[in-house]
């Protein structure tokens, strides 16, 4: 690494300014919206962790479980790792949907691997243009709901909820025929390897 | 009309005449005025011109096809670093046209997640549609190895499984090998990633023709808006509506330049030589009725007309002006002394040998040169009436400056030594040798292309980024019924993809990947049921859900129905193969296309001409060779008639003029060897363009020839040559500086053989008075 630029330089002190002006705020006042969420999601580039999926369907009244571990480098890919009830890895990049044995994705495939992929990232300006988003709670606790804007969207997903703290802990996906996908990721770490 | 200044030659029998010759023309006019009403019955096929063929109009009926998708909407591909924002710009600005009527819609931003969802609509098909890969592993194992990956497809992220519908995914295996479009969704527009770049793209379709003029400058102009606003965007154009406005652009900036050129050079030569506004008027006329009587005649006796023969017919009538000047160089020059018997004989040769040659060309199998001919032959001959019938009753000023004139012009152009004949049968000779040698041909689907380079540049590229073939290879597949037909089609795709796996490096688009024949949708949905024993119990036992669903999915299969072609073509996968589907094209026949994209060669050519020739009813086309081949055999049968006509030429004319012959010909013959030994020598190459042009040099070349011998004293047969062949020039030589390639060939060859025709004239021109001539020469000066 050189030595600190200017604009560095610069910009630690701004950062420092605002705190200041945050400590001076009073608490109540203090505002916990999306941008803050994905600025606070965003301190994390990297992580691994282990996940449970459960597939509930409502016709059926069953569901399909699996679990596995995940690493995921913010902006590059996650790599979905199922252990149970089969292997399989699957790499999800923003152009592309890889599964380790090889299978071409279904048409469709690679939007719904980049949903994913937003929604991971908590990339709220590219989700804002397909869904009207919630946030509720605090840094520590916080929830935001995705509706779809556009009908046919919404024949597919009535809406997505997300929850976590420091990290997305869980992430739920529910459709009009009563079907929900629910992820709960945990265990979570960020990889040092990986940090800036 | 009877001029005060002279007379017509034979007094009232002429004059009878010349009034009957009226009535022709007036009756003509009335009949095309009745034949035209609904519009010229005109055919812009090039095909049109060639002898007619069982097979060709399947052919046509397919090529067209083919290519109407690319009619009626345009693609625009955007790059920039600013991507979002420019194409939001761009988007904006054409849906401002939508508004305004001039476009139908335009397609820009990402389509939502569940448009146009294959799920929605295949289901009910699906127990019936199997890959080959599926088709195989059921054969094998009775489907146990498809069970771990319909494991892993149930719990992906990215799936959306329905254990009871569809357990093993069948659906999702037989879209993944449905042709897809490459165009995806990002940053909420539609893109395409292609070659490391990434695209906006932008769809438009047009809500009326092409080729309608406001729509043209509209979108014109907002494109080029935007360009001014965004110039670091690069935009790539694909759509016959960007063709068409270039070249209507491109017709009118040569018509503000090389026409009014041309037309300005004609008015002031004319106006300078005669001084008198009325002489235009008067060269006109000829190659009106002319027009007006060869249009009404050809029309009668074909009753179509080829778009190419009115051109090229309309320009070889240009002949007919070397009638219209010889004639009123006379006038002007001898006055009350003019007399038209002393001229008629050398008109009449003039124009039987022009006639003989277009009658040899009517003579050929090819359709398009018989048209062409029969429209030539028949302007000449009305043309050649209107003068030798109306113009001498025509008022005309002689201006003594006329004479003065042509007297100077004839003393200065007299070379001292003329051209021994050894010496021009030797140059001849050369020139042969010349051409012989270097010459080259050049029959490229690019010759009728008119579109600007950067253009086609832009459409090359945009078909490459897009993977997309615009149906310029394919196979005609034909048979009975749709049932043979789709029979027919899956074993010729399973034929091509024993050729891919060979390694023959193309892909194809065919309606047997889509729809497989009854008989194969019975075999396929045997196969699932085998699918649906002991694997699936396998599968629903491992994914830990409850076994009663194995029963709910057998169920399914009870009423499956059969995918139909009619059923198919109503989805919207469907409908992007409508263009492959010709349908009933005879009774008892129907036919589809094998749309073929990749790597193209002579080799791979051959190689799938060889699997059409294997199999019956079905034939291999290449459009753009194709056209290159009807260019080819064009050319050859011109290039043979012209062959012909020159041999036809000489023999008229060695019984006229014995060994004075070679003067005459030595102009038309010598100008076309010197316009093939420039061609040669430059390497430009032959095509059926020039080819028409030289037909135009020898016509005017002969006449000269002819004039030139008959009249070698008379400083008016000079001058009358030196008219004709330039404003010939003028008229058709500029069209060498045209962009378009058929006109810039035809101008080309024009300017050079023109030129060659006047240097050529002084010195074959014989030195002592004619001899051989049947009648007294009268001299003017005696």
């Amino acid at each position: 690494m050189s030595q600190p630029t200017l604009a560095h330089r610069a910009r630690r002190l701004l950062s420092l300014m605002l705190a200041c002006v945050c400590l001076a705020a009073p608490l109540s006042a203090y505002a916990f919206d999306l941008a803050t969420l994905q600025q606070r999601l965003a301190q994390t580039p990297s992580l691994a962790g282990k996940f449970t999926q459960q597939r509930r369907l409502a016709d059926l009244g069953s569901s399909l479980d699996s679990s596995g571990n995940f690493r995921f480098v913010r902006g590059q890919r996650v790599v979905w790792q199922l252990e149970r009830p089969v292997e399989e890895r699957i790499e999800l990049t923003p152009e592309a949907i890889v599964n380790g044995s090889g299978d071409r994705t279904p048409p469709g495939g690679e939007q719904v691997a980049r949903l994913f992929l937003q929604l991971l990232e908590g990339d709220w300006q590219a989700l804002a243009s397909r869904f009207e988003i919630a946030l509720a709670g605090n840094a520590e606790a916080w929830q935001v709901t995705l509706t779809p804007k556009a009908k046919a969207l919404r024949e597919r997903i009535s809406s997505i909820a997300l929850d976590g703290g420091r990290y997305i802990d869980h992430l739920t996906l529910h459709t009009p025929g009563g079907d929900t996908l629910a992820v709960r990721l945990f265990d979570q770490h960020p990889l040092s390897g990986d940090a800036p | 009309m009877s001029s005060p200044v002279e007379r017509p030659p034979s007094g009232t029998t002429w004059r009878w005449l010349g009034w009957l010759w009226l009535g022709v023309i007036t009756l003509c006019a009335v009949w095309l005025a009745w034949m035209l009403r609904h519009g010229l019955p005109a055919d812009t096929d090039l095909t049109a011109l060639l002898p007619a063929d069982r097979q060709v109009p399947l052919i046509e009926a397919a090529d067209r096809q083919l290519g109407e998708g690319f009619e009626d909407r345009f693609l625009i591909l955007l790059h920039a670093d600013d991507r979002v924002a420019a194409t939001q710009a761009l988007g904006d600005a054409l849906e401002t046209l939508v508004d305004d009527g001039q476009l139908a819609r335009v397609d820009w931003r990402e389509l939502d997640l569940a448009d146009a969802d294959p799920h929605d609509w295949m289901g009910a098909w699906r127990y019936r549609l199997l890959t080959p890969a599926w088709q195989q592993a059921i054969a094998r194992d009775g489907g146990e190895s498809l069970v771990e990956r319909a494991l892993r497809r149930l719990f992906s992220p990215a799936a959306r499984p329905d254990p009871v519908a569809d357990p093993f995914g069948l659906l999702d295996a037989w879209l993944a090998r449905q042709p897809q479009s490459p165009i995806d969704a990002a940053d909420g527009l539609l893109t395409l990633d292609a070659q490391g770049q990434r695209h906006s793209v932008l769809i438009g379709r047009l809500a009326g023709s092409p080729y309608a003029l406001p729509m043209q400058q509209a979108l014109h102009a907002t494109l080029e808006r935007f360009q001014q606003a965004h110039p670091e965007a690069q935009l790539l154009r694909s759509g016959l509506v960007f063709h068409a406005a270039a070249g209507a652009r491109q017709a009118r900036h040569e018509m503000s330049t090389i026409g009014a050129a041309s037309l300005l050079g004609v008015l002031l030569i004319i106006g300078f030589v005669f001084r008198s506004p009325r002489v235009l008027a008067q060269l006109l006329v000829p190659l009106v009725t002319g027009s007006l009587f060869a249009l009404a005649l050809t029309l009668g006796l074909f009753g179509r007309l080829h778009l190419l023969t009115l051109a090229f017919g309309a320009s070889l009538i240009g002949i007919a002006i070397d009638y219209v000047l010889h004639l009123q160089c006379d006038r002007a020059i001898h006055g009350r002394a003019f007399r038209l018997r002393r001229l008629l004989p050398s008109l009449t040769l003039g124009l039987i040998s022009s006639v003989i040659a277009y009658v040899a060309q009517a003579l050929t199998p090819m359709p398009g040169l018989r048209q062409m001919a029969a429209f030539a032959a028949f302007g000449l001959i009305g043309a050649w009436l209107t003068v030798v019938l109306w113009l001498p009753r025509f008022k005309l000023h002689a201006n003594p400056f006329t004479a003065r004139l042509a007297e100077r012009w004839w003393r200065l152009c007299q070379p001292r030594r003329g051209l021994p004949p050894w010496l021009a049968l030797v140059l001849a000779l050369g020139l042969i040798a010349l051409c012989t040698l270097r010459l080259t041909s050049d029959d490229s689907l690019a010759l009728l292309n008119p579109s600007p380079a950067a253009l086609m540049h832009d459409e090359a590229q945009v078909q490459q980024l897009l993977d997309r073939d615009t149906g310029s290879r394919y196979f005609l597949v034909r048979a009975a019924d749709t049932q043979a037909l789709l029979t027919r089609l899956a074993a010729l795709d399973k034929r091509l993809d024993q050729a891919i796996a060979a390694g023959l490096a193309i892909d194809y688009q065919s309606l047997g990947r889509s729809v497989p024949s009854a008989a194969e949708q019975d075999a396929n949905l045997a196969r699932v049921r085998t699918l649906y024993g002991a694997p699936l119990v396998t599968l629903i036992d491992r994914a830990g859900l409850p076994a009663e669903i194995a029963q709910a999915a057998r169920a399914r299969l009870d009423d499956a129905p059969r995918l139909t072609l009619t059923d198919w073509l109503a989805t919207p996968l469907g409908q992007l193969q409508q263009r492959l589907w010709l349908g009933q094209t005879a009774p008892g026949e129907v036919a589809a296309s094998v749309v073929l994209s990749g790597a193209r060669s002579a080799a791979i050519a051959d190689q799938l001409s060889a699997i059409a020739d294997a199999r019956p009813g079905v034939v291999y086309v290449d459009r753009v060779a194709r056209i290159g081949t009807l260019l080819g055999e064009l050319r050859r049968h011109t290039a043979a008639w012209i062959a012909a006509a020159m041999a036809l030429m000489t023999l008229a004319l060695i019984w006229r003029y014995r060994g004075r012959a070679w003067r005459v010909i030595a102009p038309p013959f010598g100008a076309t060897l010197i316009v093939l030994a420039v061609f040669a020598l430059t390497g430009v190459p032959l095509n059926i363009f020039n080819q028409l042009g030289l037909l135009l040099v020898l016509g005017i070349g002969l006449d000269a020839g002819i004039f030139n011998v008959e009249y070698a004293r008379q400083p008016s047969a000079w001058l009358a040559i030196t008219l004709s062949t330039l404003t010939s020039l003028l008229a058709f030589g500029m069209l060498a500086f045209s962009a378009t390639p058929a006109l810039h060939y035809l101008g080309l060859t024009c300017l050079i053989g023109l030129a060659s025709v006047w240097l050529l004239v002084p010195w074959v021109r014989p030195r002592e008075p004619t001899t051989s001539h049947p009648q007294p020469e009268e001299s003017p000066h005696a």
